[in-house]
């Protein structure tokens, strides 16, 4: 490349400081949101994956049963019986700090003196010199832990210190004989959440005598000997699965809201690319007659897009390295939103800190400068085009825009009508569901330089007359250089509908749980009781305390439902087993017209109903037959009926109590309803209720857990509207930077205003009263774009992803406030550039050529 | 007795500033500008005429000096207020006639008359009855790229004149048409501003300009010399 050429190129872009730091602006922003969602969900997920690791070290299967856990007889019974020496049996459960009751761990029990070669945590080299010592001291003294030094550093603990935890069984002591060293990042993070012990304390400690969570299985890729061995005697209850296959099944459950995710990153990526091309457009039209110049003493054409695409590139790998700092730090805020979404609607995870990864930096990298390059393409080629005789004049580059526009209006018209026919014809594709979305909100992009020039027409023709020379005077500036305008107002347009479209749904779904909620809070308190299913004598003792419930005072009835997992069709299933009575009954919301011998058919016969997610992702319906895994072999249990649940999108069953206990262990209740008779004193019965409850037992009002519901759902949502209001500052950024191009373009036309005698007052106001139209046309055009993406978000997107219809609830406070978002943006986007417009003299504005 | 002048310009000095080294472009500039008086200013590219008009018209401020037209010292006066002198007093036409593309030419011309006060029927038929004097009378609603060069400038003229000004600034306003136009540009002027009784400065290198001109001045050595 000629030096000469690339100083020419150098020295432009230096000349316009503020263009380059918005692109560059824009270009960080849209590769941070990326990067950060991507940084945040795979931390989470690979903290699952590690941790898992952590203790089944090379383990290649897992038998595993339902909550009521593993008979430790299995365990003798394969290495005993069966010969089967590969095995490592683990108990695990929930503990949290005393002193710190939000910093929770996870306890695990193992047995220290495994096979070898499964290479858990605390065999590693780097534990090697301790372990003989501390791996025995696990067994022989009781309640004896492991814990990450890094783990005791931050709680201030040494080896020998005692600490306290909470469990479902109550409060214990554990001490500390050995501090476990990670040999990398990953596991470093993974390690500081676990607490390790020797099977028979963590049975102590969480109260889960004889029992076993899992059996871990070290097994060749075919033996087909072990194999029979172990299936032979496998319990009804238990399944025999590879590791491999459960964690790419956890990942496969958090599909969905991983796309979900990265389509509102690819979101800010795509405002991001307006950014880039009306950055680049601009950096390419102001140069037309120095192009122009250049090409007539022989320059060629290849020369002058390697020369813009060589800037693009420049710009691209700086904004791209910002952009991926600044995804690092945002990553780090969304992983607390993303990691609480996971537990609230898939499963436990513990995420502490980031986990970054050179494949993550290479996507960012990727991404951002491949959209920068993409984004340049069009002004790159535009470039190529000028004629070295005569260089374009900007009434000619408008009237060129013009036909633009009217092909531009006739692609829209395609790609909305492309976007819609996928968006309903794509069977249960969520991506398709989401690249619908992404060709509607690019097909109305398309179309909003043609709507814009209506609309200026259209304002001109019925307010013009009202309206003063000066006031006549924006809504033809913006019309009359649609080029630069139509860019800008594109963006806005995208990011305002992207918000109207996202508020919609989230106000339906709101407003859909809400019902829900409301429905499913017949009582008056609910008890809720531990869930770790594996307690001894935990059944018993919750009879007892339902009996005792019954017998107060004040209370009318009670319902009770316990929330366990079953194998149904071969996977593992949560199924909620239900004692109702009629007012209970009332809480579900059939999807269906249902008969009266329901509820009789219900407790009587072989039946189950299922949540509409399970429906939706087994394809299951009414009538149809599930076979239910018993220790009396397969059971068949009809759907009778398909109910509403917004609590998770992987679907349960729901049975009575009085089918579970033909077939399953008594693991007693989740929670028990309290219904209060008439005239009862609520806060006396309360009261009653508190002192008959001990331990890890709590009891709340109907309103009180509606509350908390309310609590998670926004919760969920934190996230999204995250990400939104990402986009639209990416957004914000693409006005601000072609508000700027075009003021800096028309500062001539300025500068003759003011010779002429507008005061700089008056110039600040029309150059604001044309950004302010900028973002009501924006504003306007995002009302039936984003009333769309909401209708496809409710009924494609979000059916497909969680397996949940809601109704449409349209708000009208949406589109004000969409409204309201897209003129203030735009005003507050103008009020720099005409500042800085007024301030310019007008002998120097007018000096410009 | 001599009419008091029009213009008063007391020594000007006016510099500006490249690469730390400060340039300048006049120095102790002193001019008697009559009521009705038509001034040619000739100079070298690059010598300051265009920094000259643009000082007088407020536009641009001296480092030192008095600009004193029609009594008021502009030079004392507010950016602000600088402004709305202009907007009253001072009529420029440009050599790339500077038209607002967005407006119509009707608009055009009505922009400094609203600048000033609300518009009436009055106004309105003053332009119409100016733009027929131009014979662009069908021509009310075209937008300023719809014409050609030499008739942008007559409107530029006729948007100079049309709020009365009592000083009207021309800077080259042939230098961008081609000499038939040119002649029909200084004509209209001539009939406009001369036999208004309006003062005028004005740039230009056209001879016959020169021939019609009460007084000429160059720019040199940082002054004006009287040719």
């Amino acid at each position: 490349m000629n030096p000469i050429l690339n100083k020419s190129s150098r020295n432009f872009l230096w000349q316009h400081p503020w263009q380059l730091a918005l692109a560059i602006v824009g270009i960080a922003l849209g590769v941070a949101v990326v990067i950060s969602i991507d940084l945040a969900m795979e931390s989470s997920l690979t903290a699952f994956d590690q941790a898992g690791k952590a203790f089944s070290g090379t383990a290649t299967h897992r038998i595993i049963a339902s909550d009521g856990g593993l008979d430790e007889k299995l365990y003798t019974q394969l290495r005993v019986g069966q010969g089967i020496i590969k095995l490592s049996p683990v108990v695990s459960g929930y503990v949290q700090l005393a002193a710190q009751s939000d910093n929770r761990f996870k306890l695990i029990g193992i047995d220290p003196f495994i096979e070898k070669s499964f290479k858990p945590i605390w065999q590693q080299e780097q534990n090697k010199n301790q372990t003989a010592d501390f791996l025995m001291r696990l067994v022989v003294e009781p309640n004896t832990v492991l814990i990450s030094d890094k783990t005791a550093q931050s709680l201030n603990l040494k080896i020998n210190d005692d600490f306290t935890i909470l469990t479902d069984n109550g409060k214990q002591r554990l001490k500390i004989i050995g501090l476990l060293h990670a040999n990398n990042a990953i596991s470093e993070e993974v390690l500081a959440k676990l607490i390790i012990t020797d099977i028979a304390s963590a049975q102590e400690v969480l109260g889960s005598f004889g029992r076993l969570s899992s059996i871990e299985v070290l097994m060749d890729s075919y033996e087909p000997e072990t194999l029979t061995k172990i299936l032979k005697v496998l319990p009804g209850s238990a399944l025999f699965i590879s590791v491999d296959s459960q964690s790419q099944s956890m990942r496969e459950m958090t599909r969905a809201f991983s796309i979900n995710l990265n389509a509102l990153g690819l979101l800010s990526l795509l405002v991001g690319m307006f950014l880039i091309y009306n950055t680049m457009t601009f950096l390419v039209m102001q140069r037309r007659k120095l192009i122009g110049s250049l090409r007539a003493i022989g320059v060629t054409r290849r020369q002058i897009f390697k020369l813009i695409i060589g800037e693009a590139f420049l710009l691209g790998i700086i904004g791209t390295l910002i952009g991926i700092a600044l995804g690092i730090a945002l990553g780090q805020g969304l992983l607390y939103m993303v990691s609480e979404t996971i537990n609230a609607i898939y499963f436990r995870i513990d995420t502490a800190s980031l986990m970054i990864t050179s494949a993550q930096i290479g996507k960012g990298v990727c991404l951002g400068i491949g959209a920068t390059l993409a984004a340049v393409l069009p002004p790159a080629w535009e470039a190529t085009r000028f004629s070295p005789v005569t260089a374009l004049i900007r009434s000619r580059l408008e009237s060129n825009t013009r036909r633009v526009v009217g092909v531009a209006k006739l692609l829209s018209f395609i790609l909305i009508a492309g976007g819609i026919t996928l968006a309903f014809f794509s069977g249960k594709s969520i991506s398709c569901g989401l690249a619908a979305i992404f060709l509607i909100l690019f097909g109305f992009a398309l179309f909003t330089p043609a709507f814009t020039l209506w609309f200026m027409q259209l304002t001109d023709k019925l307010f013009g007359r009202f309206l003063s020379i000066v006031g006549r005077l924006p809504p033809r500036m913006v019309a009359s250089e649609i080029s630069r305008t139509g860019i800008a107002l594109a963006a806005l347009m995208i990011a305002v509908s992207a918000t109207i479209g996202m508020e919609l749904m989230i106000g339906s779904f709101r407003q859909t749980v809400t019902e829900w909620v409301q429905a499913s809070l017949p009582a008056d308190f609910y008890v809720s009781l531990p869930e770790e299913k594996m307690i001894a004598g935990k059944a018993t003792e919750e009879h007892q305390l339902k009996k005792k419930l019954a017998e107060l005072p004040g209370v009318q009835m009670l319902s009770s439902v316990l929330h366990t997992k079953i194998i149904a069709n071969d996977e593992f299933t949560k199924v909620s087993v239900f004692e109702l009575n009629p007012e209970s009954r009332k809480g579900f919301i059939f999807k269906h017209k249902v008969s009266d011998s329901l509820w009789d058919r219900f407790e009587q016969q072989h039946t189950v109903m299922i949540t509409e997610p399970y429906a939706y992702y087994h394809a299951i319906n009414v009538g149809q037959k599930i076979l239910l895994q018993t220790d009396k072999g397969k059971q068949p249990f009809e759907v009778i009926a398909v109910y509403a649940d917004y609590s998770g999108d992987q679907g349960r069953l729901s049975m009575s109590r009085q089918n579970y206990q033909q077939y399953w262990p008594d693991l007693g209740y989740s929670g028990i309803g309290v219904y209060a008779g008439e005239n009862t004193d609520l806060g006396q019965l309360e009261n009653q209720l508190y002192k008959l409850l001990s331990g890890q037992q709590s009891v709340k009002s109907d309103k009180a857990i509606y509350k908390a519901s309310m609590e998670v759902f926004e919760q969920t949502f934190s996230i999204t509207e995250t990400l939104r209001w990402l986009s639209a500052a990416v957004a914000f950024v693409g006005v601000l930077s072609a508000l700027m191009a075009l003021q800096f373009e028309r500062t001539r036309q300025l500068g003759v205003l003011r010779a002429i005698g507008l005061t700089p007052r008056q110039l600040t106001c029309l150059v604001i009263s044309e950004t302010g139209l900028m973002g009501l046309i924006a504003g306007l055009f995002a009302i039936p774009a984003g009333y769309i993406v909401a209708y496809i978000l409710i009924f494609v997107v979000y059916e497909r992803s969680f397996g949940w219809t809601m109704a449409f609830h349209f708000d009208p406070a949406v589109i004000y406030q969409g409204l309201a978002l897209a003129i203030i943006a735009a005003v507050l986007a103008g009020v720099f550039p005409a500042l800085k417009m007024a301030q310019i003299k007008p002998a120097e504005a007018l000096r410009l050529e | 007795m001599q009419a008091e002048a029009a213009i008063i310009i007391k020594e000007l000095n006016k510099s500006y500033q490249e690469s730390g080294v400060r340039h300048d472009i006049f120095k102790g500039l002193n001019l008697n500008v009559n009521n009705g008086e038509f001034i040619v200013l000739l100079g070298r590219s690059g010598s300051g005429k265009s920094t000259f008009l643009n000082l007088i018209s407020g536009i641009d401020c001296p480092d030192r000096g008095k600009i004193i037209i029609n009594g008021t010292n502009i030079t004392a006066l507010s950016e602000h207020d600088r402004t709305l002198f202009r907007r009253h007093h001072i009529g420029f036409v440009f050599q790339s006639y500077n038209l607002i593309p967005t407006l119509t030419v009707a608009e055009n011309l009505l922009l400094p008359l609203e600048l000033i006060k609300r518009i009436t029927q009055k106004d309105r038929d003053k332009v119409c009855e100016l733009l027929e004097k131009l014979n662009f009378a069908d021509r009310l609603d075209s937008y300023p790229d719809r014409l050609s060069g030499g008739e942008q400038q007559r409107v530029a003229i006729a948007r100079a004149l049309i709020h009365d000004p009592d000083v009207i600034l021309a800077d080259e306003p042939t230098g961008n048409l081609d000499l038939d136009t040119g002649q029909q540009v200084l004509e209209l002027l001539d009939t406009l501003v001369k036999k208004a009784g309006k003062t005028m400065i004005m740039v230009t290198h056209s001879q016959e300009v020169i021939g019609k001109a009460d007084r000429v001045f160059s720019i040199k050595n940082k002054c004006l010399v009287i040719n």
